[in-house]
């Protein structure tokens, strides 16, 4: 393997990003939202690759391929949620975005805290964001330093590779906010889908003279193993139950991961948002060049130890022309960048706006705020690499706790958008429950009932005790609470 | 079309849609992996099936549904 070639192609791809992640910075006003919803001007191109890129991550770009090679047709679950994940974002944007511009609003949990008088909800909601971001981060940084020392030949190690690609992702992200990461996951998106389906077009053709005998050859020597609902972790059969819940659950979380729904107030207008979530699918075609690379390395005499390094497992052994391993890098380093980059602005965001601001009820001018933004931006980076390198467990289990109960805002949000009879006691009382419940069974799997998604148990206790103690209590400022809705539902662009 | 008409019938394809990528219409209709299309495995082409038609029906729906007008959300 030439590492020279694979390192200057790696070098000049961050580099590159480097200079389209700086630009911007001089458009965005000094304001918080300037720095964290770029003046609520995004326009199409960029809200697309924003969502796009930021959902496709490290994790997918490794994991997706991963879960082909060891669960087979369970793989199929991930362009089941993400095919409809994203539609109610059509309804939810647009009433989000009304409801930002009127008051101010930058992040999701504001919003949910401003309707109800209740900053302890903002402040259970940035907690949880908080906990659940960090490992997420982390995680994508180990991505991009396995990725560099695999590919080098261990000429940059794991821990120099995630400082010097996040090095580079703070610089960008101090300095332009949410406009580097917008022009930055655009450019990086565009690569990511250019490499994915040229990989996967390529290599099953190397290996197996096409796409078509590959999985012939597979259905033959592995009968069964392309189907739904396909295998678990361990390769035992995996129930229908689980495999509908998990995609059911997914889809009912999509559109209100704090990150995501962020966006709705960065965007020009209603009619952005709208376009952004019809033309989403066609970023969800990504998958498929994805999990067919992952089918790939099926037959492998070989077989890599962990299924996630089944990718870069291929690249090593496939006798792929340098040129092409230093692409798939830089196409690694986009997935993880381009998740890392959101992640970690929209947690210091949501630190200082949530935590702060609305939870402790201290408004900040202006520049102060961005300051105390770009403070807490450079200490996320900092823990988030520290776990990277000195955490030895598993990460991936460690979000699996902490990202399940993200879920679970989902009925707050769209109770606080949609339904007038909410309380702010139910709202808090539908949190607490959901996130204990939904902590509860995924830690716990052998305490369940049935054999489906922690998740759902989770959404059921939330539904329920929102439902109940709205019902029970009163509203605490029901003038605002009127004003609030009926922002929400003016007619729109 | 009047725009309820054309919510409904945005509901009606979500929930089909739904169905079919999960128990029950995928596993009745196409938990198989032949016949192959295109080379993909049959549930896997069935999937991708999905997505290109939600695509599709997105764009149908919004472009209706922006002539007629109304609040939409």
């Amino acid at each position: 393997m030439n590492t020279a070639i694979v390192l200057g192609i790696a070098g000049l791809y961050l580099g590159t990003c480097l200079l389209v992640g700086m630009l911007p910075g001089r458009k965005s006003s000094d304001s918080a939202a300037g720095y964290v919803a770029g003046d609520r001007a995004l326009g199409l191109v960029v809200m697309y690759f924003i969502t796009g890129a930021t959902i496709f991550s490290a994790y997918a770009f490794l994991g997706a391929p991963g879960w082909a090679f060891s669960r087979g047709g369970a793989a199929l679950y991930m362009l089941a949620y993400g095919t409809l994940g994203f539609v109610p974002f059509y309804f939810l944007g647009p009433r989000a975005a009304r409801l930002g511009k009127r008051y101010g609003f930058v992040t999701q949990a504001e919003m949910v805290a401003h309707r109800f008088s209740r900053p302890g909800i903002a402040a259970t909601m940035a907690l949880i964001s908080v906990l659940a971001f960090v490992p997420y981060l982390a995680l994508q940084m180990q991505g991009a330093g396995i990725v560099l020392e695999a590919m080098t030949g261990g000429a940059v190690d794991e821990k120099l590779g995630a400082l010097l690609v996040y090095g580079l992702v703070l610089v960008y992200v101090l300095k332009s906010g949410v406009l580097g990461v917008g022009w930055t996951n655009t450019f990086q998106g565009v690569f990511m889908l250019a490499l994915a389906w040229g990989m996967g077009l390529y290599l099953p053709r190397v290996l197996y003279g096409g796409i078509g005998p590959m999985f012939e050859r597979i259905a033959a020597e592995r009968p069964g193993f392309l189907k739904p609902p396909g295998l678990t972790g361990g390769g035992t059969p995996w129930p229908w139950s689980e495999y509908t819940s998990s995609v059911l659950v997914s889809i009912a979380g999509f559109s209100v991961f704090p990150h995501l729904f962020m966006k709705a107030f960065s965007a020009r207008d209603e009619r952005t948002i709208r376009r952004t979530v019809v033309l989403y699918p066609s970023f969800q075609l990504f998958v498929v060049p994805i999990l067919i690379l992952g089918f790939a390395g099926v037959l492998l005499a070989n077989a890599p130890e962990r299924a996630d390094g089944i990718l870069p497992h291929l690249m090593m052994n496939a006798d792929v022309p340098p040129v092409l391993v230093g692409l798939f890098c830089a196409g690694a380093l986009a997935a993880s960048m381009s998740s890392g980059d959101a992640i970690a602005h929209a947690t210091a965001s949501i630190v200082v706006r949530d935590g702060w601001v609305t939870a402790l009820r201290r408004p900040l001018d202006a520049a102060t705020e961005r300051l105390a933004i770009r403070i807490v931006l450079v200490a996320v980076v900092a823990v988030s690499y520290g776990l990277a390198v000195l955490y030895t467990g598993s990460l991936v289990e460690l979000l699996l706790y902490a990202y399940g109960p993200i879920v679970q805002f989902a009925p707050a949000v769209y109770a606080t958008l949609f339904w007038r009879r909410a309380t702010g006691r139910g709202v808090q009382a539908g949190l607490i429950a959901g996130i204990a419940t939904n902590i509860l069974f995924a830690s716990n799997a052998d305490l369940r009932p049935f054999d489906v998604h922690a998740g759902v148990y989770g959404l059921a206790a939330n539904l329920t005790a929102l439902v109940l103690v709205s019902l029970l209590t009163s509203h605490e400022d029901e003038e605002r609470e009127r004003e609030f809705l009926a922002t929400s539902a003016e007619p729109g662009d | 079309m009047p725009a309820r008409v054309l919510d409904v019938l945005l509901g009606i394809y979500l929930f089909v849609c739904a169905a079919c990528l999960v128990w029950p219409g995928f596993a009745w209709f196409a938990a198989r992996e032949e016949p192959f299309v295109l080379g993909l495995p049959f549930a896997f082409a069935w999937s991708v099936g999905w997505v290109i038609a939600t695509f599709l029906a997105l764009c149908a729906y919004h472009v209706a549904r922006s002539r007629v007008g109304g609040s939409r959300a």
